[in-house]
């Protein structure tokens, strides 16, 4: 059996050292001395109450099985929760706060009206008294800083003014002045109304004089009867400056008024001084409206004047919302345009060899997607190895260096007049801009006529227009329709003189300008896209090919693709997919040209573009199937090869077609058979022999682009186009080695090459080639210091200095403090949802806890008040019914002593 | 009906005069005219014995004068009839017992019946497609009631009636569709007619025969790919056999009647693109039919060594023989090697052959040296391969690497040979690899290094070059699945890079910034102080543009 309860008592209460021996009274001292005490007794309070909480059962909740053997799994917090509960105490808590909030409101329901208590924090009970007090001084100091109307004339005086003995000492000299002055305005205006309003003034004051609220009233002054307390003195300093403020204001307007009547009146001052008449004023919309916006003059030119001004009053509510116009650079000067250039172009290089590379150029998240594409191949759901690879690599985009797409002027050399669109091409860049410039004057001459005349014309019209004028006087239109296709445009230069199509392309892209309308953009689209075309068809078709024009109509094309990429590029693409559909193996002088286009206007160099990357493909795959029989075939290879070798100037990629092609094509011209095999390339022999077997000596000229087409008329000059091949192959050859110099397998693609030039060089013993040795040899000697480079940079393959990947580790992950009511997902979005899940449930358990309380709290509340007003009634009956029964009773009593007194009477 | 157009053409071509509607009015006059005759001499013979003269006016009214172009298919149908009818009551049976002038009239009978049956291989041999088709028709009824009607006459009827209208089908002139008739109709559908024709193209093709002749057995043989299973029951008969008979309905004995016909194609005469066509239908179409494969050895090996395509052909047929009958082939690899020629890569057999090859190479007993020779060798190749080889190359070579790490010093070799390093470093060096040797366990080449593959990383074509990247890059995959990257073909890249119709692309393409001065012509060249620079200036040094 426990000891008894008073025994537990002491026991604890000696064990916790609240009672203990007694203190001596040095002891004490030295403790309050060190502060002990004030410790000591936090301490024993402390404990007291913990105590008293013991020893209290019923506040404390006891679990309600009895607590489990400690194990590793079991939830500490839980059990320290239940431990402390304290369900009294929370409970009354509860209460507390139900009687301050639900009850309010209960009672205050279907009330009206009330006092609302607003001042700063005052059933705020977070603050204690003293921050409250704070908070508020420091509101009221903060509204009064802000200045809150313009008009408020009041602080500065009565912040900063400082006085003395009433006086106010720094603007004592001021005021002053401003009270002189003000005399002198009273005088100015005259004495009677001065007396009117000196006793208007003081009647004023009269009345309102018991309430403290000060005017100054200047005579003021002059009644120094009595003493004036210090506020008072400082509101009439107030007064004075305000009135001084509002006089000096006064003043100062009616100054400008009189200034700007006089400036009105200088003209006329002038006029008289020199003693003529002033002519009429010129009406200023005329003369404007030749410089001024064409919409804004026809808008002041047209007949409905009230129309206008409506119009007028909508623009100036439009200008009200207009943006700020923003501050604009600084102009620039020369250097700096230069230098931004400079840095501009190299900008764009760097990117382009980002791009040669296949690095990413802009943005860096692409770059982490491209890396995942390559890294796709770790992918063990990979179904597909190929398609790893097959998937076209993210292709690198920039921003489009677009310079001329506001300017109306087209890249300056891209204009062409007549006289330098004829052939001979030697006008100095002087020379150009001075035509350009002409050119803007006919421009704008042709505006002139717009204006003049009707809007643009339309597409029947301008081509009658067209043939008209050139019929007439052989001069070319001014305005030409923007073509819808290659039909429409070969309808409109009919009859045009091939030097000037480029002046009829220049003024097509001039008249479609995309700041002319709308429309205009599309328009020169489709006309780029007609251009390309027209391009190919002039080398497929035109017997005189002009190279000129083509290079022109290039050069516009590229111009156009600036502005217009994409219909440039669909164009482009859709002639190369055209060549792969129908003749891949043959292309024609059209398709040459295509590509010979794709060069300039596209960079070759880089590791995956949508237009460059298949016309690699078009050249590798004729190169690589195509039959040679004919010289023209071997013209088409040589051209094709040669671009190759341009496409690759700059990033110098090999391509195994083009040795293979040459160097068959060198077997397939020799004089004789190479005797033996001489490389790893298949060799192809040609259905009839096109070796070289001259009579007379030949010497190799420069090939040219109608050899695609054209054959030789006689053998001589047949024997003339084979031994140019030979030498244009053997320079290709030479360029190759150069541009393939520093690959690592350049031995192995070059001592065939060294071979069969060798096989060549014997074979061109014989005097008839003496011309075409020298190229040879030349080549065999660079080829041969190329291949002794080669092997000497020659090093064993070192290409797997990774880092050691690490073994793939099996081992589970351990957690360190496993706790088993945490959730260990690995999956973030499932976890976050799960715990969202789970705070959910929490939270609507509360709620409907709480709410159930409050129903339980009202209901209570509510039988509380019912018993109350029970009782009052009952009260109030009983008092009733007793007041009655006192009055019955009294009756009775009257009634019974009535009653006896007549008893007694009879 | 052809049989009646043919007849009003014929008489046309005599009786041309006359106006059109009236001539064809005559024209349809004489046909029926002979329609009637022909009826009317039919029922005639049906009536009895003393009409049969008439046979022999109906062959004779057949009309196959030398040329055959012209013959009365509607005659040629009704004797048909007759003789069916004929045989059907037994007027062919020849009994002992019967009369001396009976057995004269089978006799004559039998004579018109040959006579009738070699007018018609006539009409097969010369005649048009039509009565070609319709003549093997008739001539294969009459076998058929042969065969029915008169006891014990199917091996007589079966090798000398029908090896007739085999050869005659083979020799046919302008015989594609009687060809194609004769296999649906009769080789596909009938078991035994199939079986006795293995034995007729046997017995015919011993002799050296032309190559059209070879081309057209070649066709007949290889229709014939349903080769019967173990214990397979033959149902579908032409003629119903005698019980006698047993050889017919087993599946050995089609098989090797089969083996046989093909043996003896074979043996004959063939030229190079025959003998290709063998070696590409053999593994599915010849070898099944074979009880004893290798007998196809000496084929085989003679087409293996002949180098070229058609060893590459013969690769399937030989690893068949190697897998299946333990063929021992001395010096495969060697030859194999061999096989890795300049025109490899280029042929258009390369997938097959990269799956034979990738079969091969797949032991990981074989030596590493060997495996190296092989790597080094394509490697080689790929220098002047096109990018659908190249794909091919880099990814086999990632798995020969998986699976002979050996080899992989071919990507990473470090010397540590102090000497040996300063020598090279001094030097250079050359490649120790061999590529005229013929051993592959000789070539030194896994002594070497791959600069090939290093050198094709910057292929034009970005996806190869990505492809051969993967061999400087951890070999973190498994293995490559070959398949995948087999059948690729240059129309097949340029239509993945330029799509089949105008999709607008995800991206803008960049354009080159710098519009180029000059393209073609010498503009403005002052302004360059007269040289010729910047880009296409390669293009106008090389080429005249006028």
């Amino acid at each position: 059996m426990p000891p008894s309860q008073l025994k537990q008592l002491k026991a604890s209460l000696r064990d916790s050292g609240v009672v203990g021996p007694q203190q001596s009274k040095k002891q004490k001292r030295q403790n309050a001395k060190t502060g002990a005490a004030a410790q000591n007794r936090n301490q024993r309070n402390a404990a007291l109450q913990a105590i008293r909480d013991r020893f209290n059962p019923f506040e404390i909740k006891v679990p309600a099985a009895r607590s489990k053997f400690e194990a590793t799994t079991r939830d500490g917090n839980s059990t320290n929760a239940t431990r402390n509960n304290r369900p009294g105490v929370t409970k009354s808590l509860g209460e507390e706060r139900r009687r301050a909030t639900l009850l309010q409101e209960m009672n205050s329901r279907n009330r009206v009206g009330g006092l609302v208590d607003r001042r700063f924090g005052e059933n705020d009970p977070t603050m204690t008294p003293e921050e409250r007090a704070a908070e508020r001084f420091a509101r009221e100091s903060q509204k009064k800083m802000r200045k809150e109307s313009m008009f408020n004339l009041e602080e500065e005086e009565e912040e900063f003014t400082l006085t003395h003995m009433g006086q106010n000492l720094a603007f004592d000299e001021a005021n002053r002045d401003d009270f002189e002055m003000g005399e002198m305005g009273n005088d100015m205006k005259g004495e009677d109304s001065d007396d009117e309003e000196t006793r208007k003034r003081k009647r004023f004051i009269d009345e309102d004089a018991d309430e403290g609220d000060y005017v100054y009233d200047p005579d003021a002054e002059d009644q120094p009867d009595r003493k004036k307390s210090k506020a008072e003195v400082m509101k009439e300093v107030i007064a004075k400056s305000k009135f001084y403020k509002q006089e000096r204001q006064k003043a100062k307007d009616d100054d400008d008024d009189l200034r700007d009547e006089l400036d009105q009146e200088l003209p006329d001052l002038f006029e008289a001084l020199r003693g003529m008449k002033v002519p009429a004023k010129p009406e200023p919309v005329q003369q404007d409206l030749d410089t001024m916006n064409p919409e804004r003059a026809a808008m002041l030119q047209g007949p409905e004047k009230t129309d206008t001004e409506k119009q007028y009053d909508q623009r100036i509510k439009q200008l009200t919302f207009d943006a700020r116009s923003a501050p604009t650079d600084r102009t620039k000067t020369e250097e700096e345009k230069i230098e931004e250039e400079a840095e501009r172009l190299k900008k764009l290089e760097e990117n382009r060899l980002k791009r040669m590379r296949g690095e990413q150029v802009s943005d860096e998240e692409d770059n982490e997607e491209d890396n995942d594409s390559f890294m796709q191949d770790d992918d063990e759901s990979e179904i597909d190895d190929a398609t790893a690879f097959g998937l076209p690599t993210y292709e690198p985009r920039e921003e489009l260096a677009v310079e001329d797409e506001d300017d109306f002027v087209i890249d300056d050399d891209l204009v062409e007049t007549r006289s330098n669109a004829s052939l001979d091409m030697d006008g100095s860049d002087m020379e150009e801009e001075d035509l350009s410039d002409d050119d803007e004057s006919e421009q704008s001459e042709q505006e002139d006529e717009l204006i003049n005349g009707m809007s643009l014309p339309a597409a029947s019209a301008a081509s009658t227009a067209v043939a008209a004028n050139q019929t007439s006087d052989g001069k070319l239109a001014f305005t030409y329709p923007c073509p819808d296709d290659h039909e429409a445009f070969l309808d409109l230069i009919k009859g045009v003189p091939s030097q000037d199509v480029a002046i009829v392309v220049q003024r097509i892209r001039a008249l479609h300008h995309p700041r002319l309308h709308p429309d205009n953009k599309a328009k020169l689209g489709r006309f780029a896209e007609i251009l390309i075309e027209h391009v190919s068809y002039m080398a497929n078709e035109d017997e005189e090919l002009s190279f000129a024009l083509m290079e022109n109509i290039l050069r516009h094309v590229h111009s156009l693709a600036k502005t217009h990429p994409m219909n440039v590029v669909m164009a482009f693409r859709a002639r190369l997919r055209e060549i792969s559909n129908d003749r891949p193996l043959n292309l024609l002088p059209g398709d040459l040209a295509i590509l010979t286009g794709i060069s300039t206007v596209f960079p070759t160099s880089d590791h995956f573009h949508a237009v460059s990357t298949p016309a690699h493909l078009c050249i590798a795959r004729f190169l690589g199937q195509c039959s040679a029989n004919t010289l023209s075939d071997f013209a088409t290879g040589a051209f094709a090869t040669s671009l190759f070798l341009q496409y690759q100037a700059v990033a110098k990629r090999y391509m195994p077609e083009f040795i293979n092609y040459v160097l068959n094509a060198l077997c397939n011209l020799a004089p004789t058979e190479p005797t033996a095999k001489l490389g790893f390339f298949p060799s192809r022999k040609c259905q009839e022999s096109v070796r070289l077997s001259p009579s007379k000596k030949v010497t190799p000229r420069k090939l040219q682009f109608r050899d695609i087409t054209a054959s030789p008329s006689d053998s001589q000059a047949e024997e003339e186009l084979k031994i140019s091949l030979v030498t244009t192959f053997v320079s290709l050859l030479d360029t190759a080695s150069d541009l393939w110099a520093e690959k690592s397998a350049f031995t192995e693609i070059f001592t065939p090459v060294q071979a069969i030039l060798n096989d060549l060089k014997q074979s061109f013993k014989s005097k008839t080639f003496s011309a075409a040795r020298d190229p040879i040899q030349s080549t065999l000697d660079k080829i041969a210091s190329h291949l002794d480079k080669a092997r000497l940079t020659r090093r064993p393959l070192l290409l797997h200095d990774h880092r050691p990947l690490a073994i793939k580790s099996a081992i589970p992950k351990f957690e360190e403090n496993f706790n088993p009511d945490k959730h260990y997902d690995p999956d973030r979005e499932r976890a976050e949802a799960n715990r969202l899940r789970a705070d959910i449930k929490r939270e609507k358990k509360g709620a409907m806890r709480e709410l159930r309380k409050d129903a339980s709290f009202v209901a209570r509340e509510k039988l509380r008040e019912k018993k109350e007003r029970d009782s009052e009634y009952e009260k109030k009956y009983k008092r009733l019914v007793a007041e009655i029964q006192n009055e019955e009773g009294r009756a009775a009593n009257d009634y019974e002593r009535e009653k006896r007194g007549r008893q007694g009477k009879r | 009906m052809p049989a009646a157009v043919d007849a009003s053409k014929k008489r046309k071509s005599i009786k041309n005069a006359g106006a059109p509607s009236k001539r064809r009015a005559v024209a349809e006059d004489d046909f029926a005219d002979t329609l009637s005759t022909i009826e009317k001499l039919e029922t005639e013979i049906a009536e009895g014995r003393k009409h049969y003269n008439n046979i022999a006016t109906l062959i004779s009214m057949l009309n196959v004068d030398k040329a055959a172009k012209n013959p009365d298919l509607a005659v040629a149908v009704s004797l048909c009839r007759v003789f069916s009818r004929l045989m059907a009551t037994g007027t062919f049976v020849e009994s002992s017992r019967a009369a001396e002038n009976e057995k004269i009239i089978t006799a004559w009978l039998k004579e018109r019946c040959l006579e009738y049956q070699r007018a018609l291989l006539v009409i097969m041999r010369e005649g048009d497609t039509t009565s070609q088709i319709t003549a093997l028709t008739l001539s294969m009824r009459i076998i058929k009631e042969r065969i029915t009607h008169i006891p014990g006459a199917d091996n007589n009827v079966w090798s000398t009636s029908f090896k007739d209208i085999v050869e005659a089908v083979i020799e046919a002139h302008d015989g594609q569709d009687l060809q194609t008739e004769f296999i649906t109709k009769f080789l596909k559908e009938f078991e035994d007619v199939r079986y006795h024709a293995f034995g007729q193209i046997s017995e015919y093709a011993a002799i050296r025969r032309s190559s059209d002749v070879l081309d057209s057995l070649t066709t007949i043989l290889s229709a014939c790919d349903d080769v019967p299973a173990e214990g397979h029951k033959f149902k579908n008969f032409f003629a119903t056999p005698t019980a006698t008979n047993k050889r017919i309905t087993s599946v050995n004995s089609h098989k090797k009647r089969a083996q046989e016909a093909w043996l003896a194609i074979l043996r004959n005469d063939l030229s190079q693109a025959q003998r290709k066509n063998l070696l590409r239908i053999m593994v599915h179409h010849i070898e099944p039919w074979f009880t004893r494969p290798e007998l196809l050895m000496d084929f085989l090996t003679d087409s293996y060594n002949a180098g070229g395509a058609t060893s590459l052909l013969a690769l399937s047929g030989l690893f068949y023989l190697i897998q299946e009958k333990n063929l021992d082939y001395p010096q495969f690899y060697t030859k194999l090697y061999s096989l890795l020629d300049a025109d490899l890569l280029h042929s258009k057999h390369r997938s097959r052959f990269f799956r034979l090859m990738n079969t091969f190479l797949a032991s990981t007993h074989l030596p590493a040296a060997l495996m190296a020779s092989f790597i080094k060798k394509l490697a080689r190749l790929a220098l002047n391969a096109p990018p659908s080889a190249i794909v091919v190359i880099v990814p086999f070579m990632y798995n020969i690497f998986k699976s002979h790490p050996t080899c992989s010093f071919m990507m990473h070799r470090v010397i540590n040979d102090k000497e040996l390093a300063a020598e090279i470093e001094a030097e250079g060096m050359d490649d120790p690899f061999d590529p005229t040797e013929k051993d592959p366990t000789r070539t030194g080449a896994i002594e070497s290094s791959l600069w090939e593959i290093e050198t094709l990383q910057s292929h034009y074509h970005p996806n190869v070059a990505s492809i051969a990247r993967i061999i400087s890059e951890q070999f973190t995959k498994q293995h490559y699945n070959l398949e995948d990257f087999l059948d690729h073909t240059y129309q097949g890249m340029v239509t993945q890079e330029l799509g089949t119709g105008e999709r607008p692309l995800k991206k803008t393409p960049v354009v080159e910034y710098q519009i180029p001065k000059r393209i073609f012509t010498d503009r403005m060249l002052e302004e360059d102080g007269g040289v010729d620079s910047g880009p296409g200036s390669f293009m106008r040094g090389l080429w005249e543009f006028s």
